[in-house]
């Protein structure tokens, strides 16, 4: 009798034993499928057509001081910063050490530094997310450091560091770097075929990179692809035509599933506002922000382009894309350039216009050489702009000719200045041309 | 004895408990490699369909969006050629000859003797600068399609087109774009292995039949400005076992989207 009853305890122990080892497993496991499912996004079957999460985070200048001056380089048959990334893929990196932070002449030193190259991103990423990018489970992992630019020397085999530079807080991180080389790098900057002389300067509201002389630029022309609104609603409603109640007024349509999303459809600007009133988590750390965004973003525009992720405020929570030309970001007539993206405890709301760039054309137009940018802020300040009142300055693209021919736009390059927190091209500021006379 | 009850209930209860977290775990386990395996799951489908092909190419490639404007190299030389009766079209740039002495081929000498027709200068114009695209070629037709460093260009601005009637080449039609310019940088393409199994999977390979070709050549998407753009296509022929009928498809190789036209390989512009 009492034999039976410690075989039943006996039994009993190992039966709880047995399922808190599997609920354990499960749970690891559980979170480790997950992350896998996360990584299929960009190569599973039904995301093959979509523009990869390393296409749209990515910087957008590549900066290569040579031992005698600092330019910006760039390859218009083959882009040097996504195969640089590609090369990066292969490095191994210990964790990220702070070496300074708030020290802004310190800083200018090290964004100068010889033999260099630097990617510099539009916006401040984090490190987690390059470790993401990058397939490194250990950065994933490691603390999060915000950064705009990715510094590495060549040529100097004491420096075997990777920098990390934040342009907002003036701070480098460093980790160590190994299985790395820089010829096959060095290679690539020697095949570009635009070559800028560049200078980075300090300025109240940041970092600005100063085109010392007058630069050439070509002009592009792009097919325009001009979307109906019911191409939207099918993939951002994800349900049935039936369910969906529109109304207009005037050239305002609006598109409403319920009381819970809801698409406006300006017809007169050709610019979308979705909202969806369920999505209603905040993104708690940058990668998850990111990725988020770009599930949206690549939601809205899938097909081939030229998508960058141009501004994140992780304050407001809203990111901001850009598509792309030439390593220049293309400024259309909206605010809010290309896609905008919010997420808030309301809802998340995502903006856009219905015009997208598809096919390149040989443009018929003459390449364009714009001034210096030392005279183009001697302009400015003539026209009573004082460089203290330059939040950003840089070159981008604007849409010209539209009207012309509906479905070819022409891409011209020019400077763009934010001045009281909008961007505007130098023309509209001062009511000059940008361009060299 | 009521304890002894209880313990028995919960022994039950998390023998069972145990049980389901093992089928769970199990499951969860499957999900990770069905998610991996999927295309070569495809790729076994496909065996099992008799469906034949050799092996699949998985490596990505690179390509350009190509654009090019209207040209009249073709005119301004034809006064080089003898032996052939000529015209050429000011619209459509293109030149159509009738030989003066057909070309008696045979199947198996036909690109022997055709690609020394076309090394010499008299005979065509540019003569070097194409191939033998045996993909876009039948029975009384055979075609060269012009290639540069590039690639190959599958299309019909691009190629020469013999008639063949009665085992003889009696006239040929030619087209020629000069000047490509590569218009935006280098762009990932689908790999043949891609672009096999989403044909696949949009049921636009029959049963019983075999993949005997699959190239990737450059070919018209559209005018514009007074220029023709071009694109990376995926041309795949399609063998149909039980009616032993050719059908080429096309996949657009940056976006991977099938483009459903025209049957006759050469072109899906409308023009």
């Amino acid at each position: 009798m009492k034999f039976s009853r410690l075989i039943i305890q006996i039994f009993l122990v190992v039966a709880v034993v047995t399922s808190l080892i599997l609920s354990f497993f499960i749970w690891t496991n559980t979170a480790r499928y997950q992350r896998g499912r996360d990584v299929d996004v960009s190569t599973s079957d039904v995301d093959k057509n979509k523009i990869p999460i390393d296409q749209v985070i990515s910087p957008t200048q590549v900066i290569w001081q040579d031992g005698k001056d600092q330019r910006l380089i760039y390859n218009n048959e083959d882009n040097i910063s996504m195969n640089i990334q590609k090369i990066i893929k292969n490095w191994e990196f210990d964790n990220f050490k702070r070496v300074f932070t708030k020290d802004g002449a310190r800083y200018q030193r090290m964004i100068q530094r010889k033999n260099a190259i630097q990617l510099v991103y539009p916006t401040n990423i984090s490190s987690q997310t390059l470790g993401y990018l990058i397939g490194d489970k250990e950065m994933q992992k490691s603390p999060d450091n915000r950064f705009n630019r990715i510094i590495f020397t060549v040529n100097n085999s004491k420096d075997n560091y990777i920098y990390l530079g934040n342009d907002s807080t003036y701070s480098v991180y460093r980790a160590k770097v190994s299985n790395a080389s820089s010829a096959p790098i060095l290679k690539l900057a020697r095949k570009s075929n635009i070559d800028l002389p560049v200078r980075f300067q300090m300025m109240k509201h940041g970092i600005v990179t100063f085109y010392t002389e007058p630069i050439k630029l070509k002009t592009y022309s792009y097919v325009l692809n001009e979307k109906q609104d019911s191409e939207y609603t099918t993939s951002l409603f994800d349900t049935d035509s039936s369910d969906i109640v529109t109304s207009t007024d005037g050239n305002i349509y609006s598109y409403n599933v319920g009381e819970s999303k809801r698409l406006v459809s300006d017809h007169a600007k050709g610019e979308l506002t979705f909202s969806d009133y369920t999505d209603t988590s905040v993104p708690k750390d940058w990668l998850t922000f990111f990725q988020r965004g770009y599930k949206k973003a690549t939601n809205i525009q899938s097909s081939v382009s030229n998508l960058r992720l141009y501004n994140a405020n992780w304050k407001e929570k809203t990111l901001i894309y850009r598509e792309y030309v030439e390593g220049f970001p293309i400024f259309k007539k909206s605010e809010f350039g290309s896609i905008k993206i919010s997420f808030s405890r309301n809802g998340s709301s995502e903006s856009f216009l219905n015009k997208v760039l598809e096919v390149p054309v040989p443009s018929d137009q003459n390449s364009v050489t714009l001034k210096s940018t030392t005279s183009i802020m001697k302009s400015l300040e003539t026209a009573g702009y004082s460089p203290n009142d330059v939040q950003k300055l840089e070159i981008g693209y604007q849409w010209t000719n539209e009207e012309d021919q509906n479905d070819v736009v022409d891409l011209e390059p020019t400077y763009y200045i934010k001045i009281n927190d909008h961007w505007r091209s130098f023309e509209n500021w001062t009511n000059e041309s940008a361009e060299e006379e | 004895m009521d304890f002894r009850r209880i313990e028995i209930i919960f022994l039950v209860v998390f023998l069972s408990l145990d049980a389901f977290l093992l089928v769970s775990f199990h499951n969860s386990q499957q999900v990770i490699s069905n998610s991996t395996s999927g295309v070569t799951s495809t790729v076994t489908d496909m065996r099992k369909r008799n469906i034949s092909f050799g092996k699949l190419d998985k490596t990505t490639g690179n390509a350009y969006y190509l654009g090019a404007q209207p040209d009249n190299v073709l005119a301004s030389n034809i006064s080089q050629l003898r032996g052939q009766e000529v015209q050429y079209n000011q619209t459509t740039h293109k030149i159509t000859s009738t030989l003066t002495d057909p070309i008696s081929i045979t199947s198996s000498n036909k690109v022997t003797k055709l690609d020394k027709f076309l090394k010499n200068k008299t005979n065509i114009i540019k003569g070097k600068a194409y191939e033998y695209a045996p993909q876009l070629s039948s029975k009384t037709s055979i075609v060269y399609a012009e290639t540069s460093d590039l690639g190959d260009m599958y299309d019909k601005t691009g190629q020469i087109v013999f008639s063949v009637a009665n085992n003889r080449v009696i006239s040929y039609t030619q087209t020629y774009v000069n000047n490509l310019q590569i218009l935006h940088e280098k762009q990932a393409t689908k790999s043949e292995r891609d672009v096999i199994t989403t044909l696949y999977s949009n049921s636009e390979i029959p049963n019983n039949s075999k993949i005997s070709y699959a190239n990737m050549a450059y070919t018209k998407l559209l005018t514009a400005k007074n220029s023709t753009i071009y694109i990376p296509v995926w041309f795949i022929t399609i063998h149909n076992k039980d009616s032993k009928v050719d059908t080429i498809k096309k996949v657009n190789a940056f976006t991977g989207n099938i483009i459903k036209t025209s049957t006759n390989g050469d072109d899906y512009s409308n023009e």
